[in-house]
Formats: structure tokens, C-alpha cells, sequence
């Protein structure tokens, strides 16, 4: 045990280990490397990943029940001002970047198998690899300012992703919207960074809550930066209005998915929790972060329901539990948020994973097309099950012990929140039976008539993410993160599960009707509209900022075409048309000539003299 | 050990241009290559030698030319002259390394680039009034050759529209210095001279005015803008390069080492408008940029943009917006630089500038993936990505101008983000998409024609990495300038902002200390 403390110390090479096979994986992109084909690019990442997963679970096992290890280095420092890159390694920080590096390697492994066909490694890999150390980066830092510069890089990191998957007929749009919409959160959060530098005169996590602590603002100014340092997660966390990227998203390549939906949305959780104590300065920003949460988890459950799309379905789930996690944050239960996304990113994963095996070779993310498919893929649909019952408040599972803990520190203060716990635990309930019962259940469809499970490389990393998500209970019960059974509220959680059980129910009632499969319809069309089409947001989108801008910038154009340069030009013209009316008052007579001159030097002297006539004219007259 | 920056480009042009006839372009071009590489290389050993701790001016020269009116061959550097000097040298082999192997008389050519690099140097060195104003008007005739004889089928309006323009900006400047000269009574052009000149605050503000419009056509400002795009769009690709990445330079410094060097109280008391005005030019370059359908032309209305942030930083006064300022006016040429050589690779391999006709271009097999992948990272730096050397610069004008003008930064903020949106229309357009096979038979793109870009896209990423690298050279100077300033009078965070009412910011020392003017 005498190296083990180095595994700690060293912990921030573990984002470095990624950021290498990104590097390295960039030499297999097209024109480069030829001779091996692409394949190593993955092979390379993967073995990274590996690295960094074994290097943080090392250093895990020294930071257990010990101090956490700050290191501060000095980045920037000009003209009085200094930018400082401090990292704090501790057991928090390090069983985070162990999940991360954990899914990511499962992510990876998937997408070796997920790529067979496909030449897009190099691009592909790099781009996992630089999320994957963007995530670790977050996760080490523990400053607000590389805080905001990891979340804006992996911006530019997502619309990459979508970007160059040529595959999907929408990545263009899609990788558009998806950046915009995550710039509009990361411009403002750039504003809170500014505003909030002159306050405190730090951005490390530690010295704003301690500033906040003793803080005495304007309450105006602290909301405002308050809501700007909001938006950031918010548009991370695919919240109402900025969750269409999310939904965007879904265009990118699968095993991305697996990442995006389990750990990329909850990176701007991550820094939401960080500034919990700035947050909470402002009741208005707390207020507003637990109905942003409320609309979003509310309104995420109802919209995948309605959703036909596999990919879109889960993703408004995870939008809805992001919401959950605002809540959380909202309402000041650090602890709970922290254990819903990690509760979270497990079922999500798997769900992806298993989701996303079926679509491999079905070849369709429609769930209209799918159906009967639980005889021919037993470990996927096993796989899917186990995922939904770690999701939703079943117990024995982790998202039961999860939402009981929010629900139960919410009871005593917002005792009508818990109600939307119940809402949102129970139609999350419903949309993940349905999901369930579209995929599995009913007849095979055409798209679904041969489907074996799929190679190891798909299914191997799917039944890990499945080890896990059954494991995730007793291993937090092992390292007493559990909450305890005989302090906790049964009658939450008796309610919690029945609304699981509620959701569940009327789910399978719903789609396990016998005959021909049928949509539902809601008895007013309107509704089923407005969910179908996510609120109509990018409708709404469209119609108001996307509108304002480009009106605006014709305007300027035009402005700048006609008005500004039309007077330029004019004064051109009139200089022109001046000279050629001046050039025929040109007689060629020499005495004309002279007396221009003669009557121009005359006027010149004059001006020059004045001084000196007046002064003159002044003496004589008076 | 200066004089070799100024002189040595004129001697390159001078023996360049007299190459005789037997001499093939290539070895035309090369030869001014190893000419601008030597300046390059002399500027290099300059860096190694410029004494980082020192704010004043270093590596002076002096020798009496015509001191009966004052003008004297007088040069010399500081923080706020030397990455530009820098990047001048840099730029100018930049611009020659991507300019066409084939190009229509070369000498010609060639000579006048270096001609143009020597002059800037010159304007850049200058320490008296007179000798910057020959050296401001001589670079412009090169220019306008260079933009009347190779540039596009416009190129004889474009060219005359940038003439009028600058002679418009030299005529006023001169205005600007001649009154200052008179009216202060100074002996002689030297800046030294005239520093903390104590006229009446409306002299100071009517001459500032003057010098502001004059070197606002040059940066430029909205609304004397028009030149710009025109120009830029006409002129062929090397001199796309020069006339943004350093050209425009000029103007930044210019407003700098005279309007705010020479007329702090003016500059102060008109300092919230000179932010608005910086704002207001953000907005209106990103908008304008946004409705642009030819890809040369959109990155050239990002120009405009991205020079209003110099100003909002100047305009701030504090030691850390200055030095932002400054920092951005190098960021800017570079991702310029960049954006400029890569357009006009897209155009010379693909045949358009059109928005509505490119496509897919990042496509590894038939498409340009690298030159895609390099915009994509130009247009990112530009747009203000961290990691990027955009960010940095961008970042620290926004943070020293915040507890100043918190409106206008906020607006400038927003500034940024319409850049994402345009560089994503680009984007978007260009490199994404599905690459139509038909058409899709593009020369191959040599890796000497990626050499340009491979080493801007280096210095990109490095100065955004380590942004240590790029402020070190102008901290000393920007400091010293904010610490002889007076207070910033009526643009306070507290008058601005009345939210701000309380004990202010932590970070005091980055804020202007209060100095009194000597005199």
C-alpha cells in the first residue's frame, strides 16, 4: 500500500488519459492512417477509458473517509487579476468521475460493436474522448470559471457529434439547434461569471459559498445573476424552454446517446449543485429553479408519452428527471440530487443500451413499427425491464430509495411537490410500460420479424450496465449511503410505489389491449397535439427568436445596403456630377483663369487679415 | 536593431520587384517568402530580447531628420505596439505563403506587400506624430494597387471606395494632429511631447472626435464601415489577410496610443458613448453578418464585429479591459488571418462563395475534410470557444469592462452569441450536409496550401491554452497607461448600474487606482 497515495495525488491525469486517445484517435481519421482502417481509433479510446477507470477506482480507495486533496495552480494572472485552475480531489469527486469513466469505457465498448459497419470511427472516438475528459475535467474543478469553459467546449463538443453524423437525414437542423439552444444557456451563465467576479473576486466553488454565507447584496442584482448563472444548467439539463437540444440530439449516433441521456445532461446538474449557496441567496431563484423543475418534469413525462420515436421518448424522460433534480436543487437537498443523478445515469444508460441494441438491427427508431419482440430478445427486453424498475420508484431498486429520500425532505416544507413526485414517478411509469409494451409485447411487425440479440460487444456492456443497476443498492447499502428503512417515511414511500404501480398498470391496460394494435387517442385532440409536438416548441422557437433574429438582421442588411451605403455612394455621385458640371465652366480663356485666382487670393488675404483690418477699422472709428 | 522592420521589407520590395524577367513566379514568390521569413525570423529574435518588465518604450532610435518642423526619424516599441508588430511580420508571410503560385505579375505583386508590411511597421514604430502619419498614408497606396490590379471583377469600385475612404481617415487624422500641434504649441511631432497637454475639456473632446472618425474608418466603426466589405470581398485572398488581420490594427492602436494616450480627460468624459458605440458596432456587424449569403463577405462583416470589442475595452480604461484589448486585436488577426485563408481555399477549390451552393464539404472522401475541419475550428475560435485564443481575449475585455459599463458588456455578451449564429449558418452550410457526388470533383488541396492555416490553427489553440503567452507582452504597458489615466469619471459601475449600489468589487487593484494627471 505504499504507492497507493500517488494513485490520489495523480488523480487529475485521469482527464488527461481521454484527452490523449482523443488525440490519438484523430490519426485514423480519413487520409491519415489508411493502412489499418479506422477500427483502431476505438481500440485506442477504449483502452483510455480503461485507464482512467482503474486510476479512479485506485484513487477511490485511498480518498475513502479521507481529506480531500485541494491543488491550486495559477492559470491567467494580468493586471491584477488572476484566474486560478484549482482542483479538489476527494471521495465526492472521484466516485463521480468514476461513474463517468465507468459508462464511457461501457459507451465505448458498445460503440465498437454499435460501428461495425461504419467507417465514422476516428471522428466518433475523438469526440467520445473529448467528453469523456471534459466530464472528468468538471468534475475535478472546482472553479466556476472552468466550470463554464468545460460546459461551453462540450457545446461545441455536442454540435460535432451531431454534426458529422452524415447518416441521419436532420443532423444538419439538428446539430444547428442543438448548439444554439445550449449557447443561448451558456451565454448567459457567461454573464453570471462576469457579474458574479466584482462581488466576490474569486470563482472557486469554496470561496463563493463562503461569501455567500455572509453575504449582504442587493437582492435585485443577486436574483439577476442568480437566474443567468441558472441558465447554464438549465440548458444543459434540457429544461424548459432550452430541452429542444436535447431532443435535437437524438439525431447524433447511439452509443452518444448512452452518454448524452445518462452523464452529459447531468454535468449541468453537476454545477448547478456546486452553486447551490449562490442560489439560494435570492428566494426568487429558488423559486423559479423549482418551477422550472415542475413544468420540465411534469410537462417531459406527458410529452414521452407521446412521442413514437424511441430515442425522443427516453429523452423527454430524462428531461423530466433532470426537472426532479432542479426540484432537488431548489429546494436546497444537495444530497438527494446528488443520488438521483447517480441513480439516474445508471437505469438511463441501460435503457439506452438496450433500446439502442434493438434499433441496431431492427433499423428503425419508430416505435409504431416495432412489437413482439420480448421471444426473440430476452437479454434486451430483460435488460429494458430492469432499467424502467431502476428508474421509477420501485423498490428494491435504486430509484425507489432515490425518490423516498427527495420526497421525504420534501414533505415537511413543500408538501405539494411531493405530489408532482407522485405525477411525475407515475407517468414516467406509464411511458416507460408503454415504450415496454410497444417493443416487446403484441405481434412482430415487419421491421421485427428476424432480430437476434446482438453481437457480444452490444450485449456484453448492456448486461454489465444491468449488473450494475441491480448492484447500485446494495453497494451504497455496503457503503452506508443508503437512507435508513426504519427512519424513513413508509407512507411516501408506500405512495411512491403505488403511483409506480398506477403507472405501470395503466400502461400495460393501455398497450396490451388484445387484437390489433391501435393509438390511443386522447379524447381532445388539442392535448394530444401539443404533447405529440413537444408544446410546439420549435414552433415557438421559430416563431419568435429565431424570427426576431433573422427579421433583424435583414434589416440591418438593408440598412446597411441602402441607407448607410446609399449615402456614401450618393456622396460619391454628387462629388462626380460635380466635377463634370465644373469641367464646362472651364472657357480656356487665360484672363478667366487670372481672375479666379485674383479674386480667390483676394478673399484668402482678407480672411488671413481680419484680424488686422478690424483691429484697424476699430482705431480709425473710434 | 527596429529600423531592420521597417527597412528591410522596403530593400525585400525594392530587390523583389527587380528580379529580372527570367526569374519564374515560383521563385518570385519565394524569394519574397525568405524575405518576409527573415523579417519574421528578426522580429522572433526581438521577442527573446523585449524586456518584459519594462512598460516604457524599448529598443529607441533617434536620429534627427527635419527638426525645424518637429518631424524626426524616431522609433521605438512598447506592450501596446510590440504583438502587433509581431503579428505584422507574421501576417505578411502568412499572406505571401498562401498566395497563388501562378499570380499575374508577381514582382509587382510581391514588392508591394512587402512594401505594405514595411509601412505598417513603420506606423506601428512611429514616436512622432508626423513620421506615424507618412507611414499611415504610404501603406495605403500598395494597398489600393493591390486591391485594383488582383482583385476580383469589382475590384476597380472596391478599390476606389477604400481609397476615398482612407485618404478621408488620413486627412482627418492629420487635422487631428496638426490642431493638437498648434493649439498645445509643442516644439515638436514627439509624442513624449505631447502627452498630458493640458487644453480645455471641448478642445480635447473636438479634437478626439476628429481622430476617433478618422481612425474609426480605418478600424472600422459603424457607420463608416462600407468600405470594408467591399474591399475585403474584392481584394484576392493575401490581401484579405492583411487588410483585416493587420490593417485594421492600425485604427485599434491608433484610437489607443492618440485618442486615449494623448486625451485622457476627452476620452474619459466620452467614454460611456465610445462603449455604446463599441456595442452598437458588436451588434450591428453580427446582424449584418447574419443576412450575408457569400461566405467571404459574412466573415468580413465578423470583422466589424469583433473590433468593437477593442473598443469597449479601451473605452473601459481599466488595466485588465486594456490589456484584453489589446490581446483581442492579436486574437482577431489570427482567427481572421485563418478564416480569410480558408475561405479562399473553399472558393479556389470549390469555385463559389455561395452559401446557397455549397454543401457537405467535410466529407472525408470527396469533400475537403480538413479545410472543413479547420473552419469549423476558425469559426468556433471566433465565435468565442474556450480553448480558443478568441475566448481569452474576448473574456478578459468582458470581465475589466463589467464593474464599467455592465449594460454594454451585457449587450457586447450578446454580441458573441449572434457570431455562433452566423458561423453556424456558415458551418452549417458549408461543411455539414450531404455532398452532392455530382459535382464533387475539387482539386486536391496541397499540403503546402495547408501549411498557413495548420500554423495559425497552432497558434490558436496554443495562446487559448496558455493565454499567459499572448497578455504578457502588453500587461506592463496597458497597466502603466491605466495608472496615468485619471479616474474614469462619469461611466462608474455605481452610476451606471443602480444595482450596484454598494461597497464595490474585491478586485480593486484591477480598476484604474485614482492618479492625478501631472499638471
Amino acid at each position: 500500500m505504499l504507492i497507493a497515495p500517488v494513485f490520489a495525488q495523480t488523480a487529475w491525469w485521469i482527464p488527461l488519459y481521454p484527452l490523449i486517445g482523443m488525440a490519438l484517435s484523430l490519426l485514423w481519421s480519413p487520409a491519415v492512417i489508411r493502412r489499418t482502417g479506422p477500427r483502431p481509433a476505438g481500440y485506442v479510446n477504449l483502452v483510455m477509458s480503461l485507464t482512467a477507470v482503474v486510476h479512479a477506482l485506485l484513487a477511490l480507495c485511498v480518498l475513502w473517509h479521507q481529506p480531500a486533496i485541494d491543488i491550486s495552480a495559477s492559470w491567467l494572472q494580468v493586471a491584477g487579476f488572476e484566474i486560478d485552475l484549482t482542483i479538489e480531489i476527494s471521495s465526492l469527486t472521484i466516485a463521480t468521475i468514476l461513474v463517468i469513466t465507468g459508462l464511457n469505457f461501457l459507451a465505448q465498448l458498445y460503440a465498437v460493436g454499435y460501428l461495425e459497419m461504419d467507417w465514422g470511427w476516428a471522428r466518433l472516438f475523438s469526440l467520445l474522448g473529448l467528453f469523456e475528459a471534459g466530464m472528468c475535467g468538471l468534475a475535478l474543478c472546482d472553479s466556476l470559471f472552468f466550470s463554464y469553459v468545460i460546459l461551453e467546449i462540450l457545446t461545441l463538443g455536442t454540435y460535432l457529434l451531431i454534426g458529422v453524423w452524415y447518416n441521419q437525414s436532420l443532423v444538419v437542423t439538428g446539430a444547428r439547434d442543438a448548439f444554439l439552444t445550449k449557447r443561448i444557456g451558456d451565454l448567459f451563465l457567461l454573464m453570471g461569471v462576469l457579474a458574479i467576479y466584482p462581488l466576490v473576486g474569486s470563482w472557486n466553488y469554496d470561496d463563493l459559498a463562503t461569501w455567500a454565507a455572509t453575504a449582504d447584496v442587493n437582492p435585485t442584482l443577486i436574483a439577476l445573476i442568480g437566474l443567468a448563472l441558472l441558465a447554464g444548467p438549465m440548458g444543459k439539463c434540457a429544461q424548459f424552454p432550452l430541452h429542444l437540444w436535447l431532443d435535437e440530439a437524438m439525431e447524433g449516433p447511439y452509443p452518444s446517446t448512452i452518454l448524452r441521456n445518462a452523464v452529459v445532461v447531468g454535468t449541468g446538474a453537476w454545477v448547478l449543485i456546486k452553486l447551490t449557496p449562490i442560489l439560494t441567496l435570492s428566494p426568487i431563484v429558488s423559486a423559479v429553479a423549482i418551477a422550472i423543475g415542475v413544468v420540465t418534469a411534469v410537462g417531459g413525462s406527458l410529452i414521452a408519452i407521446a412521442q413514437i420515436d424511441i430515442k425522443r421518448a427516453l429523452s423527454y424522460s430524462v428531461s423530466a428527471y433532470m426537472g426532479l433534480v432542479f426540484i432537488a436543487v431548489g429546494t436546497q437537498q444537495v444530497e438527494a440530487a446528488f443520488f438521483l443523478l447517480l441513480i439516474h445515469a445508471l437505469s438511463m444508460a441501460l435503457l439506452v443500451m438496450s433500446t439502442g441494441s434493438i434499433v441496431l438491427n431492427n433499423i428503425t427508431q419508430d416505435l409504431t413499427q416495432m412489437g413482439g419482440l420480448w421471444r426473440r430478445r430476452p437479454i434486451s427486453g430483460l435488460s429494458y425491464l430492469i432499467g424502467a424498475a431502476g428508474l421509477i420508484a420501485l423498490p428494491p431498486l435504486g430509484g425507489f430509495w432515490a425518490l423516498v429520500k427527495l420526497a421525504d425532505g420534501l414533505w415537511s416544507t413543500y408538501p405539494l411537490l411531493v405530489g408532482i413526485l407522485l405525477l411525475v414517478n407515475g407517468l414516467t411509469s406509464l411511458s416507460l410500460m408503454r415504450e415496454f409494451c410497444l417493443i416487446f409485447m403484441g405481434t412482430s411487425q415487419q421491421m421485427t420479424v428476424r432480430s437476434p440479440e446482438n453481437i457480444w460487444l452490444i450485449t456484453l456492456p448492456m448486461t454489465i450496465a444491468l449488473g450494475l443497476v441491480l448492484h447500485a443498492p446494495l453497494i451504497l447499502l455496503n457503503l452506508g449511503l443508503l437512507p435508513d428503512w426504519l427512519t424513513l417515511n413508509r407512507s411516501l414511500a408506500f405512495l411512491l410505489v403505488a403511483s409506480s404501480l398506477v403507472g405501470g398498470t395503466v400502461g400495460a391496460l393501455l398497450y396490451l389491449r388484445p387484437g390489433e394494435r391501435q393509438p390511443v387517442q386522447l379524447p381532445w385532440q388539442f392535448v394530444q397535439d401539443l404533447l405529440a409536438y413537444d408544446f410546439y416548441t420549435p414552433k415557438l422557437y421559430r416563431s419568435s427568436v429565431v424570427f426576431g433574429v433573422d427579421i433583424l438582421s435583414r434589416i440591418t442588411d438593408w440598412f446597411d445596403r441602402y441607407f448607410v451605403d446609399g449615402i456614401v455612394n450618393l456622396v460619391g455621385l454628387a462629388s462626380l456630377f460635380g466635377g463634370e458640371t465644373l469641367k464646362y465652366s472651364n472657357s480656356g480663356q487665360t484672363w478667366f483663369y487670372v481672375l479666379t485666382i485674383t479674386i480667390g487670393l483676394a478673399a484668402i488675404a482678407s480672411f488671413m487679415s481680419w484680424g488686422l483690418i478690424s483691429h484697424l477699422f476699430g482705431t480709425l472709428l473710434g | 536593431m527596429l529600423s531592420v522592420l521597417i527597412w528591410a521589407p522596403i530593400v525585400g520590395a525594392a530587390i523583389v520587384g527587380l528580379l529580372p524577367q527570367s526569374v519564374s513566379t515560383r521563385n518570385v514568390r519565394l524569394a519574397a517568402l525568405c524575405a518576409a521569413g527573415a523579417i519574421l525570423l528578426w522580429n522572433l529574435w526581438l521577442m527573446t530580447q523585449f524586456d518584459l518588465g519594462q512598460a516604457g518604450l524599448q529598443f529607441q532610435e533617434f536620429l534627427p531628420w527635419l527638426p525645424q518642423i518637429g518631424l524626426n526619424y524616431q522609433i521605438g516599441t512598447d506592450g501596446l505596439s510590440f504583438p502587433l508588430l509581431v503579428l505584422n511580420s507574421l501576417l505578411t508571410w502568412i499572406a505571401i505563403y498562401s498566395s497563388q503560385e501562378n499570380t499575374e505579375r508577381p514582382r509587382l505583386f510581391y514588392a508591394l506587400i512587402l512594401l505594405v508590411s514595411g509601412g505598417v511597421a513603420g506606423a506601428f514604430l512611429a514616436q512622432n506624430l508626423l513620421l506615424f502619419f507618412l507611414f499611415y498614408e504610404i501603406e495605403l497606396i500598395p494597398f489600393y494597387l493591390l486591391v485594383a490590379v488582383w482583385g476580383d471583377a469589382k475590384r476597380s469600385y472596391a478599390a476606389t471606395k477604400f481609397l476615398l475612404y482612407t485618404a478621408t481617415s488620413g486627412a482627418l487624422i492629420l487635422a487631428g494632429f496638426l490642431g493638437l500641434i498648434w493649439l498645445t504649441g509643442a516644439s515638436s511631432f514627439a509624442y513624449e511631447s505631447l502627452l498630458g497637454q493640458t487644453l480645455p475639456l471641448g478642445v480635447q473632446v473636438v479634437l478626439l472626435g476628429v481622430l476617433l472618425v478618422g481612425f474609426g474608418i480605418k478600424i472600422p466603426l459603424v457607420p463608416l464601415h462600407t468600405w470594408l466589405p467591399d474591399t475585403y470581398v474584392s481584394a484576392s485572398t493575401p490581401i484579405a489577410i492583411l487588410l483585416g488581420g493587420v490593417l485594421a490594427k492600425l485604427g485599434t492602436y491608433g484610437i489607443f496610443r492618440f485618442g486615449l494616450g494623448m486625451f485622457p480627460e476627452a476620452w474619459s468624459a466620452l467614454s460611456p458613448w465610445l462603449a455604446t458605440w463599441a456595442a452598437v458596432s458588436v451588434l450591428y456587424g453580427a446582424m449584418a453578418a447574419i443576412a450575408q449569403k457569400d461566405i467571404k463577405r459574412m466573415v468580413a462583416y465578423s470583422s466589424i464585429g469583433h473590433m468593437g470589442y477593442v473598443l469597449l475595452g479601451g473605452a473601459a480604461m481599466t488595466g485588465l479591459s486594456l490589456s484584453g484589448a489589446v490581446s483581442q486585436m492579436v486574437a482577431h488577426g489570427l482567427i481572421l488571418a485563418l478564416l480569410f485563408h480558408l475561405v479562399g481555399l473553399v472558393e479556389a477549390k470549390v469555385g463559389t462563395r455561395e452559401l446557397d451552393v455549397l454543401n457537405g464539404l467535410m466529407n472525408p472522401i470527396r469533400g475537403l475534410p480538413l479545410v472543413s475541419a479547420l473552419l469549423v475550428l476558425g469559426g468556433m475560435a471566433s465565435a468565442g470557444i474556450p480553448g480558443l485564443v478568441g475566448f481569452i481575449a474576448e473574456f478578459l475585455v468582458f470581465q475589466g469592462s463589467y464593474t464599467v459599463f455592465p449594460v454594454q458588456t451585457l449587450f457586447c455578451v450578446v454580441g458573441t452569441g449572434l457570431t455562433a449564429v452566423y458561423f453556424v449558418i456558415l458551418l452549417n452550410r458549408t461543411c455539414f450536409g450531404r455532398l452532392d457526388n455530382a459535382i464533387a470533383y475539387f482539386p486536391n488541396v496541397a499540403w503546402s496550401e495547408r501549411v498557413p492555416a495548420l500554423i495559425l490553427m497552432w497558434l490558436i489553440f496554443l495562446l487559448g491554452i496558455q493565454p499567459k503567452w499572448l497578455v504578457c507582452w502588453n500587461e506592463q504597458t496597458t497597466v502603466a497607461l491605466v495608472a496615468s489615466l485619471p479616474t474614469v469619471g462619469p461611466g462608474h459601475l455605481t452610476d451606471l448600474h443602480p444595482l450596484a449600489a454598494q461597497p464595490l468589487p474585491l478586485v480593486t487593484p484591477a480598476i484604474a487606482p485614482p492618479a492625478q494627471l501631472p499638471g
